[in-house]
């Protein structure tokens, strides 16, 4: 049987030149594990959009490729659908990017800039086992109960003036309140009546008001008023970002788009060694801002904004 | 009423633009906004102020439990308020303790009711109740950089309610002892770019008790061989309206306007000279009668916001007031019905405008200039004595005033301004001023400032009348004391402001010293009012603020003040001037909010003895010590109406303090308070 036995060894060591066959075609995709193609979609080409994705971009490594687009630029399916054969990881910022793209791919995605309470209604509608995940804007209920906590202890009743349909989880919110101890005034704005009706109603009952993401009612024109009622009445404006502090509000917890896409960056990165996606999230990285002399002026003692954020952060460890 | 509705539709149809486009959700967490609460808008923080400040919100206002305007100056540290008659109160700073006491700018929403001839307030007659007032700044010192002539001693700004601050109706009903009964509504209306508030009031009061003895252990006899016994007539009634409207078309015009009158009758006079068989043929030209005032103002402001967040502001305002009274004399124990009449209408126009300008990030630059017409006429008919005057001025004052505010950097801050001004006699003052913040930490501030000032003579002063019957003062035509220029203060001060934030407490102390000089004051031997009276006074005033969370808090007040004057030496007297000064007062306010609405807060006011400047020996106030309480129960849904019934109780322990005037004793009283909101 001399002949079959080399023949055995043959068929042997055709196994192990196959095996190797596999294993050279295949290292090259090993050892490039980190190497990924992102395809990041921006709901247009507003500021804070471009700040996320000039940020994003820097936070990447080098062997992590971003081609960037805005929705606007996508309104026929075939350029998603020939950018989107090449890309490793969809990343939308903005609700309107992640409500378009969501539907027509199967890609792993990464949402971010966007409200936590569309999160499901974007997750339904997507029809993959890919990984999907997101990073919302809004900063959780708990870290502003914490804030107020911190910078306003004694502050018992939270105001809340709020759009009709707003889809804020106002209960999770109250739940927290009520746990502190404090009580929530939350009123829907009526717009058949004057919006300083509402807001009035809301002030005179309130020591202090928390400002909610609603262009309706916290935009440029309305936030004069909004901002000289609540100084007149000595309730001070808790706010949603900077911009508010500067205008008048009091204290602010918030994120930046520069925080979010560090955020999204390291996702992106832990996506390229492992394939996969952390829970849908509220931003990890955040401030704290504090208007100084509307405090003095409201006779509202209040620590300085960089103690505020360690207390917030004691408290959520 | 047009514009108002287009701007109603604008903001229905922005709502559903808005609403439609449901993508902007993000974008609401990154929207750029003007900046509303600015530093020019805002009040100086206390710890950039180029002076002492004291502030009386409305929380303090309320858990005072006063009715009086001139009675919350009492939780200003170093000032003194008392009351000639029950509806002439004195406010007086750092001396001056007397009944024309006029060292002092007073101020409601940046006009001045500080008026000629005499150059005092007429408190009773202000077109406003202390209902309608938000709070109160009072500088304590110099401040003519900031708030222009007269502002000598110091200064209080009366800031109302604002045309937004009433939304709905309120009904407030007061009523008590010593015929305290006051009833107010006030009404307010709130639009997005329009908002106006009424106030439409009646209060009223019988004043001090008749008195049946003596205070002060003092001897019958010496009380009536002082002449003066009783101050039963001081009844006082007023009618008032105010009302303020704001119109706001955009985010950079804001329109205020107010008018508002009062129609005030106060009882005057004094019936202890009137002859009786102990003295039959004394003499009374100031019997029991009515004084009755009228003063109407309307006042119109336009705040404009430029780029570069710079912002103009352009004041115009007109008030005028008429006192008249109708009275019987008695002549060497003759009655004559009469009656005299004397009556006087004064007047301003005051022309304003001021440019706030941020020269960079760390500089701000306000300045401004004011025009100022006064007006003053009066007439005295006194048929028993066959005379008759009158005299009628009309009088310019202009004014110019800067004042920058320099961040040198983080630590430091350097105020430094000064207002020039020729007066209605044509002097020409110049009054600087300039402090040095020094902020230790972020919480801690030294404060060191000196500034000067000047008070421009009344027109009394130079025009006294020969003959003054009644209460009223009219100047005479022909000067019977030329030449008098204006009073001066230089005041030097060393302040520190702390705030604790882990105790809930602040500390604001002040050191001063001050220098008055060219006083006003009658040199018997020439038998005119001359200037060279002069004083010193040094001090400490102290103001400790502590909070237990948000609903109880503790405020004291104490001030120690040394003075000296040059009164022995011009007068050959003691030195009343330093004996009209209480060298310590202090006042102490706690409020706690109860569960379920309910509220308590207890007052303490120390005033140690002291002699009032211009009366007698027989007026001397021993120490008053006086405790007020308030306690009061809100309801938030009676029928649809919320409100709150408070009990106020007036010097709890019935001390028995006398006033400025010795028969001007303070007797317990106590009043309710309801008031309901819908």
């Amino acid at each position: 049987m001399p002949f079959l036995f080399p023949q055995r060894v043959w068929s042997r060591l055709l196994q192990v030149f196959a095996g190797l066959l596999w294993a050279l075609l295949l290292a090259p995709s090993q050892s490039l594990a980190a190497d990924l193609d992102v395809l990041l979609i921006l709901s247009g080409n507003a500021p804070p959009y471009q700040e996320f994705a000039a940020a994003f971009r820097l936070n990447l490594p080098a062997d992590i490729h971003v081609s960037q687009l805005e929705i606007g630029q996508l309104e026929n399916m075939d350029t998603l659908s020939r950018l989107e054969q090449k890309a490793g990881l969809v990343v939308t910022v903005g609700l309107k990017a992640g409500e378009w793209v969501a539907p027509r791919t199967n890609r792993p995605i990464l949402l971010t800039m966007l409200p936590s309470y569309k999160y499901a209604g974007i997750k339904a509608q997507h029809h993959s086992d890919e990984p999907f995940s997101a990073i919302f804007v809004d900063q959780p209920w708990f870290r502003q109960v914490s804030l107020i906590r911190v910078a306003l202890p004694g502050f018992k009743r939270i105001g809340l003036l709020h759009a009709p349909e707003d889809n804020l989880d106002i209960a999770q919110l109250r739940a927290l309140l009520e746990h502190e101890g404090a009580t929530l005034i939350a009123k829907a704005a009526d717009p058949a009546t004057s919006l300083y009706a509402s807001l009035n109603g809301v002030l005179s009952q309130s020591d202090a008001l928390l400002a909610v993401p609603d262009s309706a009612i916290y935009n440029g024109d309305n936030i004069r008023n909004i901002l000289l009622s609540s100084y007149r009445q000595r309730v001070p404006l808790i706010g949603l970002s900077q911009a508010y502090v500067n205008a008048g509000a009091l204290c602010a917890v918030y994120s930046t788009p520069q925080d979010l896409a560090v955020q999204a960056s390291a996702d992106t990165v832990g996506f390229a060694r492992n394939r996969q996606l952390p829970e849908a999230q509220f931003p990890r990285l955040y401030n704290v801002a504090v208007n100084r002399e509307v405090a003095i002026m409201l006779g509202i003692r209040i620590h300085s904004a960089t103690r505020l954020k360690l207390q917030i952060e004691q408290a959520e460890r | 009423m047009k514009g108002k509705n287009i701007a109603v539709l604008l903001l229905c149809l922005s709502w559903h633009t808005v609403r439609a486009d449901e993508y902007s959700s993000e974008l609401a967490y990154y929207q750029k906004f003007p900046v509303v609460l600015s530093a020019s808008r805002l009040s100086q923080p206390l710890s950039n102020s180029p002076n002492a400040m004291t502030v009386i919100d409305r929380k303090m206002i309320v858990a005072s439990g006063f009715r009086k305007i001139a009675d919350l100056f009492k939780l200003v540290p170093g000032m003194y308020v008392s009351y000639y008659k029950d509806s002439q109160p004195i406010v007086a700073y750092h001396g001056a303790t007397d009944q024309y006491a006029r060292r002092m700018q007073v101020m409601i929403d940046g006009r001045s009711v500080y008026l000629p001839p005499v150059n005092t307030v007429d408190w009773a007659d202000l077109p406003i109740t202390i209902d309608d007032i938000e709070r109160i700044e009072i500088i304590r010192g110099p401040a003519a950089a900031s708030y222009g002539a007269n502002s000598m001693q110091g200064v209080i700004n009366i800031i109302t309610r604002g045309a937004g601050d009433v939304h709905g109706g309120e009904a407030t009903f007061r009523r008590g002892d010593k015929g305290i009964n006051d009833v107010s509504t006030r009404f307010g209306r709130k639009g997005d770019t329009f908002e106006y508030r009424a106030t439409l009031a009646y209060t009223a009061d019988n004043g001090y008790d008749d008195l049946s003895s003596p205070p002060n252990n003092i001897p019958v006899t010496q009380f009536k061989a002082s002449g003066l016994l009783n101050n039963s007539h001081d009844d006082n009634q007023a009618r008032l309206f105010n009302y303020r409207a704001n119109y706001h078309p955009n985010g950079t015009d804001s329109f205020d306007i107010q008018f508002g009158f009062n129609r005030d009758i106060q009882g005057v006079g004094f019936n202890d000279k009137n002859p009786n068989p102990s003295q039959p043929f004394s003499t009374n030209g100031n019997t029991f009668h009515d004084l009755t005032a009228r003063s109407d103002f309307v006042q119109l402001d336009w705040t404009h916001f430029l780029e570069n967040s710079s912002q103009l502001d352009v004041r115009y305002y007109h008030l005028q007031e008429n006192q008249y009274e109708a009275l019987p004399v008695y002549l060497g124990g003759v009655y004559f019905p009469g009656p005299v009449i004397q009556s006087l209408d004064t007047g301003r126009d005051q022309v304003q405008i001021q440019h706030t300008l941020p020269t960079s990030a760390t500089n701000r630059l306000v300045y401004g200039a004011v025009l100022q017409r006064d007006h003053s006429s009066g007439f005295s008919s006194m048929p028993p004595i066959a005379l008759f005057y009158n005299s009628s001025f009309n009088t310019d004052d202009y004014q110019v005033f800067a004042n920058d505010e320099w961040h040198i950097n983080r630590q430091f801050l350097l105020n430094a301004g000064g207002m020039f001004e020729r007066d209605p006699f044509g002097n020409e003052n110049l009054s600087p001023r300039a402090s040095l913040n020094f902020h230790m930490t972020p919480q801690q501030t030294l404060r060191a400032g000196v500034s000067v000032a000047y008070r421009v003579p009344s027109l009394v002063e130079i025009y006294f009348p020969t003959v003054q019957p009644g209460a009223l003062i009219i100047p005479g035509s022909t000067p019977t004391s030329p030449g008098l220029i204006p009073e001066k203060v230089v005041s030097r001060e060393i302040g520190y402001l702390g705030e604790f934030l882990d105790y809930e407490t602040t500390v604001d102390l002040r050191l001063f010293s001050d220098q008055l000089s060219n006083m006003i004051y009658l040199n018997k031997t020439v038998g005119k009012l001359v200037n060279g009276l002069s004083a010193q006074s040094r001090g400490l005033e102290a103001t400790v603020k502590k909070s237990w969370g948000k609903d109880s808090s503790l405020t004291f007040n104490f001030s120690h003040e040394l003075t000296s004057s040059n009164i022995p030496m011009l007068l050959g007297t003691a030195d009343i001037w330093a004996d009209s000064i209480p060298r310590n007062s202090a006042s102490a306010m706690f409020s706690q909010n109860l569960n379920n609405g309910l509220s308590f807060s207890a007052s303490y006011y120390y005033q140690a003895a002291m002699q009032p400047f211009d009366r007698g020996a027989i007026d001397y106030q021993p120490i008053q010590r006086r405790m007020d309480v308030r306690i009061a129960q809100s309801f938030h849904d009676f029928g649809g109406i919320r409100g709150d019934v408070a009990l106020v109780v007036q010097n709890l322990f019935n001390r028995g303090n006398s006033e400025y005037i010795a028969s001007n004793v303070f007797n317990r009283r106590s009043y309710i308070r309801v008031t309901a909101n819908w």
